[in-house]
């Protein structure tokens, strides 16, 4: 739940302001490369994770610079940066290790381990479900909340909520919007990039093509979902992640009349379903994805 | 211009993994433009052709198919499917079927989130997304199972018989029907998009969706019509494929680094969705696939380096569009004093 918790609450935010980043799913990517790399090479996975975030950052740097200064399509260039990540992900992880790499492929030895809260984890039932997790997912819960604070309580978030809907009243009206839109998207980037890490080196412990598959687009559509407010999301993610973690129960039960294939399809069947349903004509903030081209 | 900036970053990263580029960039383009390569390389870019084609009719109503790679895994399996079940006809009756049945299938994949925007606006980026995954595990299942050819141990069907192979055009190469057919839908789209009245329709739309309303333009069908011709091309895309170069259908049929759904989007947008640039890009970008391939078996350049490149095109291309004008701007603005 975490990776798409923590994305879904950066991409509310940015979408928020006007931003339709689609290149969450590589900055994920690369984050989960860079992190799985620095933590091979060095051992030291608070490095990893660290750059884990700026590899992010700077993936999202690249996508604001096109969006923003150059104020090209967002859609577009946030796909093109996506199929960039993963030939040059790939491309590099070969370069690092060899062309062919061996039956067993590179892993690292320590992989980041739950945090087991003092008391609180030793509850019956509870303790273990809601205090026993990697310390990024008490990050992710805390990240929601307080960007939900930030979003409705704060004057910083009426100000990014004002440039969602017109930024070019906003501008007008004194708001910096492409700084703002800037500095949310390299946050952004710094979250994904993190949130990408954990695929490496937290739920498992190596590096494959594409280990994303499509997490960064379900955070997206998790998104519309939560209606743009990050408590929703933390609802959705948490849905999103039961049907994942019952795909993978039921493919451990080893229920050999149901293949895993179709296991493995219940997490994307389970996102058109849920937008099906609940995803009707809903209004995104009025501004986005329209490139915004400073009237000066 | 911007695609000289591609390959000078395509080389930068090269000599980062400690290769020579200028060795690698022959490879490339012996792989792919070399009159002995020119065959393979117009065989890679038929299915490429098919899928930005498509891609390019949904795309000018604004409507982004991201599904196409689904779509032509479904097509595909069809195609296996069918020709299996009709072996024992004849190749003219036989192959339209299959072609047509690759078609439907591919639109077919791509009804779903057609209706679902249509209806209820529901981005159709996510949807048709996610049953890109969707139909590959579907693939994968059916090649593993039901499907799978018991004299093989990898999952793909059985081998179509030989009467249902896609016949060679140009003997001694392996260039076969599909890829005429795929040149053969280029004048069929462009008449779709600028001479008939739907072309029209898809651009209105693609403008501005409220306007195309209060013009009268029935949008839901607009869509739906534009998604099944976006999968029906793609579907057949992966049709071609089957019959024409894997006589089979298995699982990597599309280039692990460079699938032919996700490149044609690439295609589709650097041929600014017409038709005749659309042929033009993909044959050069099936050049850059193959020429990867070789670039990778010649000179031990990871096949990770098309997907790389093609990318920053895409990206130097769009960011161009930009540059051009404000160029021309600046030297306007100058000379007007």
């Amino acid at each position: 739940m975490t990776p798409v918790l923590l994305v879904g609450v950066a991409e509310v935010m940015v979408e928020r302001s006007g931003v339709l980043n689609l290149c969450v799913e590589g900055a994920m990517l690369i984050g989960a490369f860079s992190a799985f790399m620095v933590a091979y090479f060095t051992g030291s996975l608070g490095l990893a994770i660290l750059a884990a975030g700026l590899s992010g950052l700077l993936l999202c740097l690249l996508f604001s610079f096109l969006v923003i200064v150059l104020a090209l399509d967002q859609m577009v260039t946030g796909l093109a940066i996506n199929l960039l990540t993963v030939g040059l992900t790939s491309y590099l992880y070969r370069a690092c290790f060899g062309w062919y790499v061996s039956p067993v492929p590179p892993h690292i030895e320590n992989v980041l381990q739950p945090l087991k809260i003092p008391i609180l984890s030793d509850l019956p039932i509870v303790g273990d479900v809601l205090f026993n997790h990697v310390p990024l997912t008490y990050f992710a819960l805390l990240f929601a909340i307080l960007c939900w604070w930030l979003l409705f309580k704060t004057k910083l978030g009426l100000k990014i909520r004002a440039i969602g809907e017109d930024p070019q009243i906003a501008e007008y009206l004194g708001i910096n919007v492409n700084l703002i839109r800037f500095l949310l998207l390299l946050l952004e980037g710094f979250i994904a990039g993190i949130a990408g890490s954990l695929l490496s080196i937290a739920f498992y412990n190596m590096f494959l093509d594409n280990m994303t598959q499509g997490r960064g687009y379900i955070a997206i559509a998790l998104v519309i979902l939560a209606r743009w407010n990050p408590l929703l999301l933390l609802g959705g993610a948490f849905f999103f992640s039961f049907i994942d973690a019952l795909q993978l129960r039921i493919q451990a039960i080893g229920f050999t009349a149901f293949p895993y294939q179709f296991a493995l399809m219940m997490p994307y069947l389970f996102t058109i379903a849920v937008l099906a349903i609940a995803g009707r004509r809903v209004k995104g903030p009025a501004s986005l994805a329209k490139p915004f081209k400073r009237v000066r | 211009m911007t695609i000289g900036i591609a390959f000078l970053l395509g080389a930068a990263i090269i000599v980062l993994a400690g290769r020579n580029p200028a060795t690698a960039y022959y490879w490339m383009f012996r792989g792919a433009f070399f009159p002995s390569a020119l065959p393979e390389t117009l065989i890679r870019a038929a299915p490429l052709l098919l899928v930005s084609l498509g891609l390019a009719v949904a795309f000018t109503a604004k409507i982004w198919n991201i599904g196409a790679e689904g779509q032509l895994y479904i097509g595909g399996m069809l195609a296996a499917i069918t020709g299996l079940m009709l072996k024992d006809l004849p190749a003219p009756l036989a192959m339209p079927i299959i072609f047509l049945v690759a078609g439907l299938g591919g639109a077919a994949w791509a009804f779903l989130p057609a209706f679902l925007r249509a209806k209820y606006e529901i981005n159709e980026i996510i949807t048709t997304l996610m049953l890109n995954y969707v139909a590959i595990y579907l693939v994968s299942y059916l090649l593993n199972n039901p499907f799978k050819d018991p004299l093989s141990q990898f999952p793909e069907t059985q081998t179509l018989p030989e009467h249902l192979w896609a016949p060679i055009l140009v003997p001694g190469t392996r260039l076969h029907l599909g890829v005429f057919i795929a040149f053969l839908f280029v004048p069929l789209v462009f008449f779709l998009l600028r001479r008939t009245g739907f072309g029209l329709k898809l651009e209105v739309l693609g403008a501005n969706s409220k306007a195309a309303k209060y013009a009268g333009v029935p949008s839901a069908l607009l869509i739906v019509q534009a998604m099944l011709v976006s999968g029906f091309l793609a579907g057949l895309a992966g049709g071609i494929e089957v019959l024409g170069v894997q006589h089979k259908m298995r699982l990597g049929i599309s280039p692990p680094m460079s699938p032919y759904g996700f490149t044609g989007i690439a295609v589709a947008l650097l041929g600014f969705l017409n038709p005749l640039l659309i042929a033009l890009t993909s044959v050069f970008l099936g050049g850059v696939i193959n020429g990867s391939m070789t670039m990778h078996r010649m000179a031990g350049i990871p096949v990770g380096m098309a997907g790389i490149i093609q990318a920053l095109i895409i990206i130097f291309i769009l960011a161009s569009y930009f540059v051009e004008e404000s160029l021309l701007q600046r030297v306007l603005r100058g000379w007007k004093r």
